[in-house]
């Protein structure tokens, strides 16, 4: 499809001073081989020159971001103003989109303001945006968006929320009712609204959200039921219905499917390994279940400071084991530790 | 769980269990297995030949052969172990062939003694995932009812959980306890490996037998009700989707709406507990596509960033905190160049000609932008969040006809004499204006004319179809009214200064 793009996007490759270090750019057009050959090419190609666009791009906002950068502009004399004055535009949206970036990864929640377009909509369509970032990991994961308008023309101050983004787990609707109450007809009372401590404790759930997301997901990589590179095989072979929750098998049958499963996934432990094949969660991961090799299974209360507050952990025939249940409670980050211990 | 039925046929208080089978040529059998792709039908049967379900997929095998009523002519042999017939499976799959053949198979093969609740029921909800707009749903809301006693309750603590809590064995036990005495039904719970939710297939059988026999005997009676009622839990929000109608075109006659009805019911609660109990709130949401439904009633982001604040909900407004460029992005790039192009044509020498050229293409990048505008990255054709119709009543007080300046507003006009028809056939619609409407419309607007004025939007996508609207200019994209743009993610509701009502204060999740 690409016969008369590689050409264009070629030249200006070559433009780049660092081309010849890539081995597999086409000196040699004439011998491609067959089109497989050449399909390869050309997204190698391409996978090139998206680097180098995004090298580029990088390069561009370290100039930009050049201190003094404006002031120099500015000085200078030049001989194209209109060329100076597109370059201080520039430079000015890099330095604001700079400012924005540094309040925002230090300071957790901003505001800022949109404007609703739709024509009818309250308040001429002011919107004040509150941003909430999520910082889990070492990573920026998420941002978070909360949209309010002003509904009430006497009451000014008088914020709703008019759109989010918010998943469901998290309670903000439970969060708006508290701190920012809606007094529906009689609009007397509208000094309860604290709009900070609604802020502060929505990103608080929605990290503390993140932070439980990611403990289970690291207790799954732990227990060895997925991540590096250890796909389940399984996947073939899971129906595409899904997992039937009201099947209840007979239980020789059960462990047999098990012992199956031991025999292939397991090569490191010897001598009769009791291993957790599954590590189960909702979505807002205050209730995980775990289940073992041998039948055993547990259920796990997690409250949302990451906290499991309950935990039942049954043998395949049904009764409790009270110590494990015991050396469950704790911080949910350690829990396969305190197990195997 | 007793895998065989019964002969006796004593009145009973159970549910029917998976293993009990209809014969291969019941309606819905027929029906369900006819609609199944070749693919799709041999790796059911492959699953259903998996260790874990064979005690409800029992096939006929050679064993079971009967020494006296031995056919003369076979067409499929039957096979002598579960291992030969998985090879056989693996084989079909190998191989290219009909749909008919493998379906032929499997109901005259090896599955001839009938075909098992369970396996039924895989297959009806196989077909739902093989084609997820083949029914329709309606998303409710599980609402706690409030409890003035325990004031706490809509607290946010570190324990509180605002989310009715799914365990599914205990949600099946409740269910089946509502449900029993008033009919017997087939379960099968569900959860889905590739869409974030969890189904349930409830069987109707309405009889007050649960025996096989009595399961075989219900297609002679020959109502023609819809027997499946699916539920859908989206994982990790509090919405339920129901299905109205079964099968497409099927009529749900009143009977079937009646147990539909109470199977519906029992759901809340079966999900109540002591001191905290649930009910199904409408949240005004009907659409065809899973998809869609996840999109505005599901666990993810987009719940209420509909329409234009769909650029919240993906990352197209912000960036992450840490991505400090600005220029070069491959986006833009690309309108550089189109502005590059237009500029360059103006100045060119074919100036007259290029002129109105220039004139309709800016014209048409504006509306593109306005577009753009009004309803962010939504509204795309092929996203598949389609809603098949939108409804809307207007409450607003009906123009001053004076000054019909507007193109509109003179299309309303001719509409005028038409009185409202208030003869309309068929059930109360949901968008009758109730007694209270009616009250408070003359409350705030006294004498003005109200005139009942409905707009029903129909297509397969009808958010994508006003946002090309707008891109060919039919629709003038900055006066056009927010709910136009599916921004209220209702699919019904009633618009009042120009905006959907909600009746809660502030979206909810």
């Amino acid at each position: 499809m690409s016969a008369h793009v590689v050409p264009a996007c070629l030249s200006r490759v070559r433009r780049v001073p660092d081309h010849n270090t890539n081995p597999t750019f086409p000196q040699s057009c004439h011998v491609m081989a067959s089109i497989d050959d050449i399909d390869s090419e050309i997204s190698s190609v391409r996978a090139r020159i998206a680097s180098l666009h995004a090298q580029r791009a990088n390069l561009a906002s370290i100039l930009l971001s050049t201190p003094h950068l404006s002031t120099r502009l500015q000085q200078r004399p030049v001989a194209n103003e209109p060329l100076r004055r597109n370059a201080s535009k520039i430079v000015k949206k890099q330095t604001s989109h700079n400012l924005e970036n540094v309040y925002r990864a230090c300071a957790g929640i901003t505001a800022y303001r949109v404007r609703d377009p739709d024509p009818n909509a309250v308040d001429n369509g002011n919107i004040l945006g509150v941003r909430i970032e999520v910082f889990v990991q070492s990573k920026f994961v998420e941002t978070y968006h909360v949209l309010f308008s002003r509904p009430s023309a006497r009451h000014k101050s008088m914020l709703r929320v008019h759109h989010h983004t918010v998943p469901a787990c998290i309670p903000v609707k439970q969060l708006a009712n508290k701190h920012l109450p809606q007094s529906q007809r009689d609009a007397s009372k509208t000094t309860d609204q604290d709009l900070i401590k609604f802020g502060k404790l929505l990103r608080k759930e929605l990290v503390a959200w993140h932070l439980r997301t990611a403990a289970v997901q690291k207790m799954r990589i732990e227990a060895g039921i997925e991540g590096k590179g250890k796909r389940r095989r399984a996947t073939a072979e899971e129906p595409t219905y899904g997992k039937v929750l009201n099947a209840f098998v007979s239980d020789d049958e059960d462990d047999d499917e098990v012992d199956e499963e031991e025999e292939d996934d397991n090569s490191q432990s010897h001598e009769r390994p009791i291993k957790i094949i599954d590590v189960e969660s909702d979505l807002g991961v205050r209730h995980v279940s775990v289940a073992w090799s041998n039948g055993r299974t547990a259920a796990l209360d997690i409250a949302k400071d990451g906290d499991i507050t309950k935990a039942v952990v049954k043998t395949a025939d049904g009764s409790r084991l009270p110590d494990l249940e015991r050396r469950a409670t704790g911080r949910v980050e350690g829990l396969l530790d305190r197990w195997s211990t | 769980m007793a895998p065989h039925a019964t002969t006796t046929t004593v009145p009973d208080y159970k549910n029917i269990p998976h293993a009990h089978r209809l014969p291969v040529t019941h309606r819905d059998v027929v029906r369900t297995f006819s609609k199944l792709s070749r693919q799709s039908l041999i790796s059911l049967a492959q699953q259903w030949l998996a260790k874990k379900n064979r005690d409800f997929c029992r096939p006929y095998l050679a064993s079971d052969q009967d020494a006296e009523d031995e056919d003369v002519d076979e067409a499929y042999e039957p096979a002598h172990s579960y291992d030969e017939l998985q090879e056989t499976y693996k084989l079909m799959a190998a191989r290219k062939g009909g749909r008919k053949e493998s379906m032929d198979r499997i109901l005259e093969g090896d599955w001839r003694k009938g075909i098992s609740m369970y396996q039924l029921a895989t297959a009806e909800i196989q077909h739902l995932l093989d084609h997820p707009t083949t029914l329709r749903w309606t998303a409710k809301r599980m609402a706690r009812i409030p409890n003035n006693r325990l004031v706490k309750d809509m607290e946010v603590t570190n324990e509180s959980e605002h989310l009715p809590r799914f365990q599914a064995q205990t949600f099946m036990m409740n269910l089946a306890k509502e449900l029993t005495p008033l009919m017997k039904a087939h379960y099968l719970i569900t959860r889905i490996k590739t869409l974030p939710i969890t189904i349930l297939r409830v069987y109707i059988h309405d009889s007050p037998y649960s025996t096989e026999a009595s399961l075989a005997t219900d297609t002679s009676q020959g109502t023609d009700s819809a027997k499946a009622v699916f539920f859908i839990w989206p994982n990790g929000s509090p919405f339920v989707y129901v299905s109205l109608a079964t099968h497409l075109g099927q009529v749900v006659g009143d009977e079937g709406r009646h147990l539909r009805d109470i199977v519906q019911q029992a759901i809340p609660k079966a999900f109540s507990r002591p001191s905290s109990r649930y009910q199904l709130t409408p949240t005004n949401f009907t659409a065809r596509s899973l998809s869609a439904l996840l999109a505005y009633r599901g666990p993810g982001k987009s719940n209420a960033a509909a329409g234009g604040w769909s650029i919240f909900a993906d990352s197209s407004f912000s960036q992450n905190a840490l991505d400090f460029i600005t220029t070069g992005r491959p986006d833009e790039r690309k309108k550089a160049t189109g502005d590059d192009t237009t500029s360059g044509a103006k100045t060119g020498p074919g100036r007259p000609k290029r002129a109105l050229d220039d004139a309709e293409t800016t014209a048409v990048k504006r509306r593109k932008d306005v577009a753009e505008g009004r309803f962010g990255s939504s509204a795309k054709p092929n996203d598949g969040q389609g809603i098949e119709r939108f409804e809307v009543r207007i409450d607003d007080p009906f123009p001053a006809i004076p000054n019909p300046t507007d193109q509109q507003e003179e299309d309303l006009s001719n509409i005028d004499n038409s009185q409202s028809n208030r003869d309309r056939r068929g059930r109360p619609s949901m968008l009758d204006r109730t007694i209270e409407d009616m009250e408070a419309i003359q409350d705030e607007e006294g004498e003005a004319w109200v005139p009942d004025v409905r707009l029903t939007f129909t297509g397969s996508h009808v958010f994508a179809g006003v946002r090309e609207l707008v891109e060919k200019g039919v629709v003038d994209g900055e006066k056009m009214p927010g709910w136009m743009t599916g921004e209220a993610s209702v699919t019904i509701g009633a618009v009042r200064h120009g905006r959907i009502r909600t009746k809660e204060a502030g979206l909810g999740v």
